[in-house]
C-alpha cells in the first residue's frame, strides 16, 4: 500500500542518461508516467451552469480517472460544489438549475434523455459536506441505499463490509442498532462514507467532507480516502488546499471571473497532476491563489 | 519596583472598567410592565377557572359521575351531558379521519412535490387565508352543500333531520381545520433539514422513497400535534354547527344504533353549554352549564396530553 | 489582488535579503584574500579569516529560521521553490566564504616563500573574475533575472582555463625547491578560486530552478571545457 502509493505520486523524474556528456536534468512536478493505466470515467467537455439567470459555471472541460483522486478547489463562488453535483445528476433538485455541455460517464451522457438521475446515483455516491446520517439505527444507515436498489444477499454481511471499508467495523460492531446520532462527528462522517459504498458505486463525490471535523478525524477521514480509491473514483471538492495536496492525484483549479456583464462566474483555470499544480503550477493565477497573494 | 507599581496601575484601570454597574429606570420599568401583563392574564384566565369551577362544584358533589352520564333533559337535577359529549366525539373522529389523510396529502405534495413557482406559493397563501374565514362561514358552507349532499346521499337519517346530522357536522368541521392540518403538516415538513433528503438522494433513492422512508418519519411528531390542535379547535366549535342545524333543545337519542346515532339528530358540548346558558331554571345557567364547561376542558386536556405522549414515543431522538 | 499571507511573504524576504548580504561579504572575502596573498600581507589575511565568524552566523541564522518557516508555513509552488532555492543558496555562499578562508590560510602558510609574477597575477585574474561571479549570481537572484543568471557559465570558463594551465605554470618552477613548494601551494589556491566559482554557479542554477521549475544543471559533471 505505502510502496503503490509512492509509486503513483513520483515528485522527482531523474533523467540520468550519460553523466559524462549530457546535462543532469530533474524535473520537477512533471510524470512521465501515462495516464494509459487509469482510464477517464467521466469526460466533461464545455459545462455550463446556469441558475436562473445566473452563470454559475462556464466551459469546464476535465477528465475524471478511474482510481484516483481527483480535487477541486478554488475560491467561494468558483463552481467547484456546482460541478461536483452534475457528476451525480444532484442538481436536478434544483428547479431552476440549467446544465448544458456533455458529461460522459464511461462514454454514455449523463444528461442523456434516457439516463434516469435515481440510477446515476446509484453508480456516483455521494459524501456531503455536514456528516448527514439517516435518523435511524447505524445499520439502517447503511442498509437503506442497498435496500431500496434490491439488493439480495445477505445484508450484515454488506453492512459489515461497508463499514470495514470505511474503518468503523470496530468501533461500531457492538451497537449496530443504536443511533447514528450518537456518534461522534468523525465517526457519523465515516458513516455516511460507509452507507455511500454500501451501493457499490463506481465513483463517490466528496462535498468538502471533512470541513466540519477536528483535525485527527480529518485526517483519518484522508487516510480512509487513500484506501478507498483503490476500489472507488474518488471526486472531493475541498477548501483546504493542503488537503488536496495530501490527498488528491489531480487538482482542478477553479476561479471566479467578472463577465462583460458584471456578472460573477466560475471558470477552470488550470488541471493538472496534484504534484504539478503544488510545485509548479502552469497558471499565474493557480499560483497566486495557492501561494496566497489572492484575495 | 517601576514595573510593580505600573503593574499596580494597570490592575486599577481594568477594576475600574469592569465595575460600576450602571442603573438603568428604562430597562427596569420594562421588566416591571412585562411581569405585570404575565400576571394579568393569569388574573383572567385563574378568574374565569374559579368561576367555572365554584359554579360546576355543586353539580359534581351532588351527583357525581350520574352528571357525565345521563342524557339531555328538561329537569336540571337529572340533566346530563352524555349526548352532548357522545356527539362531540362522534364529530371529532369524523374530522380525524377526514382532515388527517387530506391535509397530510395536500402538504405532502405541496412542499415535496409541487413546483416552486408562483402558482404554489398562491396556493399556500390562500390556505394561510382560508385558517384565518369565520367558522360561521363554513356553517353557511355546510349548509349548502354538505346537508344536502348527506341527505342527497340517503344517509340523511329521517325526515325530521333531513341531513342536519353527525355526517354533516363532521365533514363540515372536517373542511373548517383543513388549513389548519395542511398549515402545520407543511410546517412539520419543512422543518425535516435537506441534508436528510440529500442523503436519500444521494443513494440512489427516489422522492416517493425520500418521503416515505425519512421526510415522513421525521415529520409525524409535528403533523401529529397539528393534527391534535385541529381536533381540539374542532372539538370547541358552535357556530357552525348552529348554522347546520344541531338540536339546541330536548331529544331523546335512546338507545340507538350505531347508524341511526350517524344519522338521526344530535348535539355536541359547546352546544349543550349553550343552550343550557339559555334556559330559564337558573340551576342550568348557574351551575349545570359550568359543569359541562369543565367536562369540555377535561376532555381537551386529556387529548393534549395525549399528543405530547404520542410525540414524545414518536420522537424518539436518534 | 490582496496579498493573503504578507508576515510569511515579508519573512521569505528577510530571508532572501540575509542571502544578499552573505552574497555581499562573500564577494569581498574572496576579494580582498586574494589581494592579501597577492600582497603578501599576513594580517589582511587574518583580518579575512576573522570575517568567516558573522557569515556563519548568517548561515547558522537563516537556517534555523528557514526550518521554522517551512514547519509552521507549510509553502507551495513559487513559495516552496523559493524556499528550497534559500537553503542551497544559503550553504553555497557559505561554502565561498570557506573557500576564501582557506586562501587566506594558505597566505599565512606561505609567508616567507618566494613567488612567480605570472603566476601571482593569474590568481588575481581568477579572484577577480570569481568575485564578480559571485556578485553577479546574487544580482541575477535579486532581479529574477534567468538571462543574467545563464551568463555564469561563460564568466565561469576563464577561470577553468587559468585553474588548468596552473600545473605548466607550476612544471616551470621545478628547478627550485623554495619556489616550487610555493608554486604547489598556489595550485591549491587557483583549485580553490575555481571551486568558488563553481559555487557562484550553483547559485545562478538554483536561479533559473526558482523561475523555471526545472532543474538543470549548467555545466556537465566532467567540466571540459
Amino acid at each position: 500500500m505505502g510502496s503503490r502509493v509512492a509509486e503513483s505520486k513520483p515528485v522527482l523524474r531523474l533523467d540520468v542518461r550519460d553523466v559524462a556528456s549530457v546535462p543532469m536534468t530533474v524535473t520537477i512536478g512533471e510524470r512521465s508516467e501515462p495516464a494509459a493505466d487509469h482510464p477517464a470515467i467521466f469526460d466533461v467537455d464545455g459545462l455550463n451552469v446556469h441558475y436562473g439567470d445566473f452563470h454559475a459555471v462556464k466551459d469546464v472541460s476535465l477528465q475524471i480517472r478511474k482510481n484516483e483522486i481527483t480535487a477541486l478547489i478554488g475560491p467561494s463562488g468558483c463552481g467547484k460544489s456546482t460541478v461536483l453535483r452534475c457528476f451525480n445528476r444532484m442538481n436536478d433538485l434544483i428547479e431552476i438549475a440549467r446544465v448544458s455541455g456533455s458529461i460522459r460517464y464511461h462514454g454514455v451522457d449523463l444528461y442523456g434523455s434516457e439516463v434516469d438521475p435515481v440510477q446515476v446515483r446509484r453508480h456516483i455516491g455521494m459524501v456531503f459536506q455536514k456528516p448527514n446520517p439517516f435518523p435511524k439505527s447505524i445499520y439502517d444507515n447503511v442498509a437503506f441505499g442497498p435496500k431500496i436498489a434490491g439488493f439480495e444477499g445477505s445484508m450484515d454481511d454488506l453492512v459489515e463490509e461497508a463499514l470495514t471499508k470505511a474503518a468503523l467495523w470496530d468501533e461500531v460492531k457492538d451497537k449496530l442498532d443504536g443511533s447514528a446520532y450518537a456518534l461522534s462527528g468523525g465517526q457519523q462522517q465515516r458513516l455516511c462514507i460507509a452507507r455511500a459504498i454500501a451501493t457499490s458505486p463506481d465513483v463517490v463525490l466528496m462535498d468538502e467532507p471533512a470541513s466540519a471535523l477536528d483535525p485527527i478525524a480529518t485526517l483519518r477521514i484522508e487516510d480512509l480516502m487513500q484506501g478507498l480509491k483503490e476500489d472507488y473514483s474518488i471526486v472531493i471538492v475541498t477548501h483546504n488546499m493542503q488537503q488536496a495536496a495530501r490527498v488528491s492525484d489531480r487538482t482542478a483549479f477553479f476561479t471566479v471571473d467578472m463577465e462583460q456583464t458584471g456578472q460573477r462566474t466560475g471558470v477552470l483555470v488550470e488541471f493538472d497532476e496534484t504534484s504539478k499544480i503544488f510545485t509548479n503550477p502552469g497558471e499565474t493565477r493557480t499560483e497566486d491563489y495557492i501561494t496566497g497573494r489572492f484575495g | 519596583m517601576a514595573s510593580r507599581s505600573e503593574a499596580i496601575d494597570t490592575a486599577a484601570i481594568v477594576r475600574q472598567s469592569l465595575h460600576g454597574r450602571r442603573f438603568s429606570p428604562g430597562g427596569l420599568a420594562f421588566e416591571l410592565s412585562l411581569l405585570v401583563m404575565l400576571l394579568v392574564s393569569l388574573a383572567v384566565l385563574v378568574t374565569l377557572l374559579a368561576d367555572i369551577i365554584s359554579g360546576a362544584l355543586p353539580v359534581f358533589r351532588d351527583r357525581g359521575i350520574d352528571f357525565v352520564t345521563s342524557g339531555i333533559t328538561l329537569d336540571s337535577a337529572t340533566a346530563g351531558v352524555w349526548t352532548g359529549l357522545v356527539g362531540s366525539v362522534g364529530i371529532a373522529i369524523i374530522v380525524a379521519v377526514i382532515a388527517f389523510p387530506l391535509g397530510l396529502g395536500a402538504a405532502v405534495y405541496l412542499e415535496e412535490y409541487a413546483p416552486d413557482n408562483s402558482l404554489t406559493r398562491f396556493i399556500q397563501t390562500n390556505i394561510r387565508n382560508l385558517a384565518g374565514v369565520p367558522s360561521i362561514v363554513y356553517g353557511l358552507l355546510g349548509l349548502a352543500v354538505f346537508v344536502r349532499l348527506v341527505d342527497l346521499i340517503g344517509l340523511g337519517g329521517s325526515a325530521s333531520t333531513g341531513g342536519r346530522n353527525i355526517l354533516a357536522a363532521g365533514i363540515t368541521l372536517a373542511v373548517l381545520v383543513l388549513p389548519i392540518v395542511i398549515i402545520t403538516a407543511s410546517e412539520a415538513l419543512r422543518a425535516v433539514p435537506d441534508t436528510i433528503r440529500e442523503a436519500g438522494f444521494g443513494v440512489g433513492a427516489t422522492r416517493w422513497e425520500v418521503v416515505r422512508h425519512h421526510v415522513l418519519p421525521s415529520a409525524a411528531p409535528g403533523v401529529l400535534t397539528g393534527t391534535v390542535l385541529a381536533l381540539a379547535r374542532a372539538f370547541g366549535e358552535t357556530a357552525p354547527l348552529l348554522v347546520i342545524g344541531v338540536a339546541t333543545g330536548f331529544f331523546s337519542a335512546g338507545s340507538a344504533g350505531l347508524f341511526d346515532r350517524l344519522t338521526g339528530p344530535y348535539t355536541a358540548l359547546p352546544v349543550v353549554v349553550l343552550s343550557w346558558s339559555r334556559q330559564a331554571d337558573p340551576a342550568f345557567k348557574e351551575n349545570l352549564a359550568p359543569a359541562a364547561i369543565l367536562v369540555l376542558l377535561v376532555v381537551l386536556f386529556a387529548a393534549n396530553t395525549a399528543a405530547v405522549v404520542l410525540r414524545n414515543r414518536y420522537d424518539r431522538k436518534w | 489582488m490582496t496579498e493573503l499571507r504578507p508576515h510569511f511573504h515579508d519573512e521569505l524576504a528577510q530571508l532572501e535579503g540575509d542571502l544578499v548580504l552573505m552574497g555581499e561579504q562573500a564577494t569581498a572575502m574572496i576579494r580582498d584574500s586574494v589581494a592579501a596573498l597577492a600582497a603578501g600581507d599576513v594580517a589582511a589575511a587574518a583580518e579575512v579569516i576573522e570575517r568567516d565568524d558573522p557569515v556563519d552566523d548568517l548561515y547558522l541564522g537563516v537556517h534555523s529560521r528557514w526550518l521554522e518557516t517551512m514547519a509552521l508555513q507549510t509553502p507551495v509552488a513559487i513559495d516552496l521553490r523559493l524556499m528550497s532555492v534559500i537553503l542551497h543558496v544559503n550553504s553555497h555562499l557559505e561554502r565561498i566564504a570557506d573557500l576564501a578562508v582557506t586562501v587566506a590560510k594558505i597566505t599565512q602558510a606561505s609567508n616567507g616563500l618566494p613567488h612567480d609574477p605570472t603566476m601571482v597575477s593569474h590568481l588575481q585574474e581568477m579572484g577577480e573574475i570569481v568575485a564578480s561571479m559571485v556578485r553577479a549570481a546574487m544580482e541575477a537572484f535579486a532581479a529574477r533575472d534567468l538571462t543574467a543568471a545563464l551568463s555564469l557559465p561563460e564568466m565561469d570558463r576563464p577561470v577553468n582555463r587559468l585553474n588548468r594551465n596552473m600545473v605548466r605554470e607550476v612544471a616551470r618552477l621545478a628547478g627550485d625547491p623554495e619556489l616550487l613548494e610555493w608554486g604547489v601551494r598556489m595550485m591549491v589556491v587557483a583549485r580553490t578560486l575555481e571551486r568558488a566559482g563553481d559555487n557562484a554557479v550553483d547559485v545562478a542554477e538554483q536561479l533559473a530552478f526558482l523561475l523555471t521549475g526545472e532543474f538543470r544543471e549548467f555545466t556537465d559533471a566532467s567540466h571540459h571545457d
